[in-house]
């Protein structure tokens, strides 16, 4: 296997203090050192990321793609003053770059420790998904059949629900997967814009029932991360999409966030803004099964974080969803004259029935959004566990390993 | 019925304390006392502020860092140990490969009370050095490492205070109570050790204190976490994840300190430490002083070089050696010896006593390698910046108050000197008190989300990575 | 001379049974016919103890106990004999103690059995030997058995120690026979066994004619002796028998022993010996030997208890304080023998101690009838057994125990004493209740009650404990009072005890003795603590030191026809 490719952990020695905690903490004995630096060895690191948080400085959390048969030795690694640089994926060889679109492209653009930290396999029950049917040298054509904004006109976030129909091409699509979208036109520097990845707001059998359509939920991007001023080529380019217009869709992409069809399965959702798509899709599929008379008698919890009700995309159709249906819980972080409210507050306050569902074999979690939730969610989760008397540690790895813990974070 | 306090709820641990009435009575005695300690002894008008802290909640590497805003008299202090390591054997000494002692044996009480009651002394000791710092934080992000490391003093006060409750009866709850009546610097009550009645007087002993002294801390945890009396040996070996925040809470202050003053030197394009201070940054003349200092009393705190403690200590497998389980010798050291200073004829000489007895030096100089290797790094920050000046650890001997080389004046150079020579020299090897003023000048308090006081550089990452102007601290 | 009457007690023929065990323990437990070396002769109110030792009868391999001289298994009779004086011939009131040999006396402790014996060995044999020879004193001073040397020939070193011991010692006046201690010019050590003290102390010789009677070997004889001092008559071999018989006369005019006393037979106390264990039907002794403790478990008396005199003699041997005390010398003589390694002895009680106290009771209101009195004497021997015991003591006070009155005396003779408060259990909360008895019925050899002992003899502390007799104490109250060190409650208990135990074993045992012997005995002295004081202290030295043990120490090289050669160095 010389294509084999690894996201490769290493430590910054420019930022570790050499304070040993890594190396004592690690299970596998991976991590050594010198009096110069602490190190990882590839060969033994299993990627468990026992590591990861007790760091005091986040020298440990650095992560470099690479040819495992090109992994840097430890020997390199002690002579380093600083990290090299990472190694763009065009100049790996062809055939790593598509082993990689094989295990799913898309998910290159996440740090593999925070993947790691979530499921790597899909829940047993799921269905076999269809991944990389078009790449970007045969895209498939879409025509874009609705274009709505699901936050209120006035409030900071404009979110688009966009329906694009692929008339009778090929796209089989299932909850969780997502496409990319590739915005037409060159930077500037005359390269061709890269895709965008979207999730899919639809289930399996299209945005509308029996139609060969999807949705997606798209934020028109304003600021950057650090909040300067900036203007998303991709997320305006769809977001400013009208009825008709021809898009360039590769995909699909996701062989692991997908939905059990197991029953009964209970499903735990924690979303913030377009991280809703997902979650939308799969309640939107059980939902038709339930009508169908197909109920899968399986729990459905949402934890749904927004900074308003105004910014919440879909916020009505939600509540017009029966009780006993799903158990919906909203957060709200810029509600006026309230307190600032976080998924991970709103999941303390129900932590019996949270815990209840971790308790229990056939319960799947789903989290999706920004970044910035992962560690707080992870965290509510641990506490639940641990204040109820489960092994987090245990647990964690137990949903990991069974594909019941997905993380899509960006 | 006792109300105090909600065992599962507001003390994590993992000692199965709900269950332990010994040990639940042993604290509804003493947390009370603990919290009228904190709040006179504790951080200086900070107790009603929302402060982003790390909490440990359980020992697994995902439970023991949970974040949050919390008011800090209501921090969760826990008590947590390693998990057991089940068959473990005792690694070094007399007893070295029988099972690893699950109670305190009768005949070792006395000597690992003492153990127990020294480093358990130094915790709350710290707290109390540094309780004013908080008036001139440099940036609300090292306002909140000081808070961390203030609480997790606390905590590892805690971890002493359990093992004394847990494992030592009537005389360890004593000895408890006793850890909350000695204050640092109180004439009457001072703490056990020297080191640990001074005060931290500003930012830059407090960077200095934490890289070095709490270094010192890291080592002596180190040899406890090799003991044979499990109960400390996890206790510590937990605590090492802890102190290693605060040592880089040193490590990476110094580096910023150096940071801000390399770039103002380029900018003014001058190393005239008065042209430096006049911009308002620490001249690195005056680091490398502090450095002296804090680097001398630091190594001071491993005790006499030739200890009858230190071998008994090993012998009977109470305190091992730094990393004792990686090295490769018999583990019993009888017959073999070791090299410490003295002085002959007016200059260093090192002279053969028995290891056993020279096991405080041994950890000095372990603790010294280790030391010298941030020192490297900081010099790298130098390097970096073009400029040319370089940090250096002073000699062993130099301004030592214990040991053989109490006394004897000794240049950062390691020459012997004469009184004469070395009161000529003081003012550039040690922190005057002009250095001192000077350094004292430039403390003034920014706690506005992501500024930064003039004399120190903003850190590469946040906390938990959080942005740079993240609200570490809310001021109520 | 003939001391042959018609009671006398013949030596056994056919096998003859052993004070080893199969085991290779040492059993103190023996009777008369079983006797090796002694006889004992009754005429009415005048025992006759005969010593006529089988040299081949020797406890140990590797000497021959010629000319009378003894070891252990000839004091283990001499202890019994005395013994069956008191209990079993109420009639008796003199003793006299002789030889059945011709021109010898006593040789004392046989030199060879010295030589290859370990020092705890020589140690632990002087001090059941100084615990007999005390013995005497005892009766004579409490029960009126009076005790007459009647010295036949030459007697030496612990053959005078012996003679000591008595009330009166009358000389053969020979020519030859002599009185000696010639220890210090012979064997280069003491007369250790109450010798130099009793010479000085009891008997008022002037210390520097003692200092050339303890430097001479041949010793003195005749007038000289009886002008220092050192014997009280002298007779010549014709009329030295009816001088005994007139001086034991004499002696047993001032006894009270009654003449009409119905003697308890000393039936064999039972023991079941365990691998970790003697159980005896009072008293159990669970030995760890990996801990190096043993547990000693004192039970009260269970069921009716006689109240009469008649009640008294028809339980005869199994009247409980005289059963209860039986059994414990048995047991402290054999644990402190066989298990030397075994550091520290807790006591303990198990019963009602109501029982306890009102078997007490019984003692005190009987205390004058000679069978009580003898008991009592047992029981005050027994417990400065416990006091002179080279073992750290350790008093546990726990639920079911019965620390009252003579048991409670158990606890007053600890080094220390834990005593377990349940603050949430008053019921349980184990008691302990001080009563009469405890004021000076057992006082110790320095004359002292335990109490007085503990207090300094401090009337405040005293009189606060006596306002309390008869009443049950709890822990906070018993540490109150200072009767207890320490009273750790039910969570603190098993750690405190377990601990103080560990620390105690992990400490040297020379200096565990002698720091608990110096604490032990803190107040007054006589000749009892001065015997066991300082010339034990000083014997125990010598016993160690090369000029005694070396290879060409003079105890070593005795009857080799060596010189022994001195380090002349004084220390």
């Amino acid at each position: 296997m010389t294509t084999e490719v690894l996201k490769q952990h290493l430590i910054d020695p420019e930022i570790c203090i050499r304070c040993n905690t890594c190396e004592d903490t690690c299970p596998v004995d991976a991590i050594t050192h010198d009096s110069r630096n602490y190190v990882v060895d590839a060969d033994i690191c299993n990627h468990c990321m026992a590591c990861i948080s007790p760091c005091p400085t986040g020298s440990i959390d650095n992560w470099r793609t690479v040819l495992r048969v090109a992994a840097y030795p430890t020997a390199d690694q002690l002579t380093w003053d600083e990290l090299p640089k990472e190694i763009p994926l065009a100049d790996l060889p062809v055939d790593a770059v598509a082993l990689l679109d094989n295990n799913g492209g898309g998910e290159l653009q996440t740090n593999a420790a925070d993947v790691s930290l979530g499921s790597v396999v899909a829940p047993a029950s799921a269905s076999q998904p269809t991944v990389n049917l078009h790449g970007i040298k045969n895209f498939i054509s879409a025509t874009v059949s609705g274009n709505f904004r699901v936050t209120q006109l006035g409030t900071e976030s404009d979110t688009h629900h966009i329906v694009l129909d692929f008339g009778s091409a090929n796209f089989p699509v299932l909850e969780g997967q997502s496409l990319g979208i590739i915005p037409p036109g060159v930077d500037a520097q005359g390269r061709a814009h890269h895709a965008r990845q979207y999730s899919i707001a639809n289930p399996r059998d299209g945005e509308r029932p029996g139609y060969n359509n999807v949705s997606l939920t798209v934020k028109r991007v304003t600021t950057d991360y650090d909040g300067k001023p900036v203007r998303g080529v991709a997320s305006n380019y769809v977001c400013d999409l009208k009825k008709g217009d021809v898009v360039q869709v590769i995909g699909p992409f996701g062989s692991t966030f997908l939905m059990p069809n197991s029953a009964p399965s209970h499903i735990l959702m924690i979303c913030t803004g377009t991280g809703s798509a997902p979650m939308r899709a799969m309640t939107e599929r059980r939902r038709r099964l339930r009508l169908a008379g197909r109920d899968n008698a399986g729990k459905l919890m949402l934890f749904f974080g927004a900074r308003s009700q105004q910014e919440l995309p879909y916020f009505g159709p939600l509540m017009n969803l029966p009780k006993d249906f799903i158990d919906i819980n909203f957060a709200f972080s810029r509600a006026v004259n309230q307190p600032k409210r976080y998924v991970q507050d709103v999941m303390r306050e129900r932590t019996d029935e949270v815990a209840k569902l971790l308790k229990d074999d056939n319960t799947h979690i789903y989290v999706c959004g920004l970044k910035g939730m992962e560690a707080g969610v992870l965290d509510a989760l641990r506490d639940t566990a641990v204040t109820n008397g489960l092994d987090w540690l245990a647990l964690h790895q137990i949903f990991r390993r069974e594909g019941r813990l997905h993380l899509e974070t960006y | 019925m006792q109300t105090g306090i909600n065992y599962s709820d507001k003390i994590p641990n993992n000692v199965n304390l709900s269950e332990d009435k010994a040990l639940q009575r042993a604290l509804e005695h003493w947390q009370p006392n603990y919290l009228s300690w904190w709040n006179d002894m504790g951080p200086e008008g900070a107790m009603q502020h929302d402060v982003y802290l790390r909490t440990a909640v359980s020992v697994d590497p995902g439970g023991w860092a949970q974040f949050g805003h919390v008011k800090m008299p209501d921090y969760r202090w826990g008590i947590f140990m390693n998990p057991k390591e089940e068959g473990r054997t005792i690694g070094f000494g007399e007893h070295k490969g029988e099972a690893a002692w699950q109670d305190v044996p009768g005949e070792h009480r006395a000597n690992l009370r003492r153990i127990i009651v020294t480093q358990g002394d130094t915790e709350p000791a710290s707290v109390e050095q540094q309780r004013h710092l908080g008036l001139t934080a440099p940036s609300m992000y090292d306002l909140r490492n000081l808070f961390q490391i203030n609480v997790e003093e606390g905590r590892h006060l805690w971890a002493m205070v359990y093992l004394l409750h847990k494992h030592f009866g009537r005389d360890g709850r004593e000895e408890a109570d006793a850890l909350l009546q000695r204050n640092s610097g109180d004439a009457d009550n001072p703490r056990i050790l020297g080191a640990f009645n001074e005060k931290t007087p500003d930012w830059l002993a407090f960077f200095m204190f934490t890289y070095f002294t709490d270094r010192d801390g890291k080592f002596q945890l180190c040899a406890l976490a090799e003991s044979a009396f499990d109960p400390l040996a996890r206790t510590t070996k937990f605590m090492l994840t802890e102190e290693a925040h605060h040592m880089f809470v040193g490590e990476s202050g110094i580096s910023r300190v150096i940071a801000r003053t390399a770039a103002v030197m380029n900018e003014l394009k001058t190393d005239d430490p008065a042209k430096i201070r006049a911009a308002g940054v620490i001249d690195l003349d005056t680091i490398q002083r502090y450095l002296n200092f804090h680097y001398s009393v630091t190594i001071d705190l491993f005790g006499a070089d030739e200890s009858s403690n230190a071998a008994i200590f090993y012998n009977s497998g109470l305190k091992g050696r730094f990393e004792e389980t990686k090295r490769a010798d018999d583990h019993q050291l009888q017959g073999q010896t070791y090299g410490v200073l003295a002085v002959q004829n007016d200059t260093l000489i090192e002279r053969q006593v028995p290891m056993l007895n020279g096991l405080n030096e041994v950890l000095r100089d372990d603790y010294i390698k280790d030391s010298v290797g941030g020192v490297g790094r900081w010099n790298k920050v130098l390097e970096k910046a073009g400029i040319a000046f370089r940090l250096t650890v002073p000699h062993k001997a130099f301004n030592r108050k214990i040991g053989m080389l109490a006394g004897v004046k000794i240049s950062p150079d390691g020459r012997v000197v004469s009184e004469v020579e070395f009161a000529a020299n003081e003012k550039h090897w040690l922190p005057s008190v002009e250095d001192r003023a000077f350094v004292a000048s430039l403390m003034h308090r920014v706690v506005e989300p992501g500024k930064f006081a003039n004399w120190i550089a903003p850190p590469v990452m946040g906390i938990n990575r959080q942005p740079a102007d993240f609200d570490y601290v809310r001021f109520n | 001379m003939n001391v042959a009457s018609a009671s006398e007690i013949e030596l056994s023929e056919g096998t003859p049974k052993t004070v080893t065990s199969a085991n290779g323990n040492i059993d103190y437990r023996t009777e008369p016919s079983s006797y090796r070396h002694w006889s004992l002769a009754f005429d009415d109110v005048v025992a006759t103890l005969s010593m006529n030792v089988d040299e081949n009868a020797g406890l140990k391999p590797g000497y021959k106990l010629k000319l009378n001289s003894y070891d252990l298994g000839v004091d283990i009779e001499l202890h019994d004999a005395v013994n069956r004086v008191r209990f079993e011939h109420p009639e008796v009131r003199t003793v006299v103690v002789t030889s059945a040999r011709d021109r010898i006396f006593c040789s004392g402790a046989n030199i060879f059995m010295l030589g290859v014996s370990s020092h705890g060995w020589k140690v632990n044999f002087c001090k059941f030997t100084n615990e007999t020879r005390n013995g005497l004193e005892d009766s004579s001073q409490y029960s009126g058995l009076k005790f007459l040397a009647a010295v036949n020939g030459a007697c030496a070193g612990g053959g005078y120690e012996l003679a000591l011991a008595c009330d009166e010692i009358l000389l053969i006046d020979d020519r030859s026979s002599s009185v000696s201690l010639p220890e210090v010019p012979l064997l280069g050590v003491l007369p250790g066994t109450g010798g130099l003290t009793r010479v000085t102390d009891k008997r008022h010789v002037r210390h520097d004619l003692a200092d050339i009677f303890c430097t001479t070997t041949e010793g003195v004889r005749g007038q000289k002796a009886k002008d220092w001092r050192l014997v009280d008559d002298i007779a010549k071999p014709a009329v030295f028998a009816g001088r005994v018989r007139e001086r034991a006369l004499q002696l047993a005019a001032g006894s009270d022993r009654p003449a009409d006393g119905k003697g308890v037979s000393l039936t064999r106390v039972e023991r079941k010996d365990e691998p970790y264990a003697l159980r005896y039907a009072n008293v159990t002794v669970e030995i760890d030997r990996a801990k190096r403790n043993a547990t000693f478990t004192m039970k009260a008396p269970t069921g009716k208890q006689p109240d009469s005199i008649q009640g008294i003699e028809a339980a005869g041997v199994n009247w409980w304080p005289l059963a209860m005390a039986r059994e414990l010398d048995d047991a402290i003589l054999s644990m402190r023998t066989n298990e030397v390694d075994v550091g520290t002895w807790i006591l303990k009680t198990e019963g009602d101690a109501a029982a306890v106290l009102a078997s007490d009771a019984v003692l005190m209101k009987h205390k004058d009838h000679w069978l009580v009195r003898e008991t009592i004497g047992l029981i005050r021997r027994t417990f400065s057994r416990i006091d002179v015991s080279s073992r750290s003591l350790f008093a546990l006070i726990e639920s079911e125990s019965c620390f009252a009155g003579s048991l409670l005396e158990l606890a007053l003779a600890c080094d220390r004493t834990y005593m377990l408060a349940l603050p949430d259990d008053a019921d349980r909360a184990p008691k302990i209740t001080v009563s009469d008895v405890n004021f000076g019925l057992f006082p110790m050899a320095t004359g002292q009650s335990r109490l007085a002992r503990r207090f300094y003899e401090e009337v405040p502390a005293v009189e606060a404990v006596r306002a309390k007799a008869g009443m049950q104490l709890d822990a906070d109250a018993a540490f109150a009072l200072g009767l207890v060190t320490s009273a750790p409650d039910d969570i603190d208990w098993t750690d405190e005890v377990r601990i103080a135990l560990e620390e105690r074993a992990a400490m040297s045992p020379d200096a565990l003795t002698g720091m608990e012997a110096n604490l032990r005995f803190n107040g007054t002295e006589n000749m009892v603590t001065r015997i066991f004081g300082r010339l034990t202290a000083w014997q125990n030295w010598i016993f160690q030191r090369p000029n005694a043990v070396g290879e060409k120490g003079a105890l070593k090289l005795y009857g080799k026809g060596e010189k022994s050669q001195f380090d002349f160095n004084r220390v």
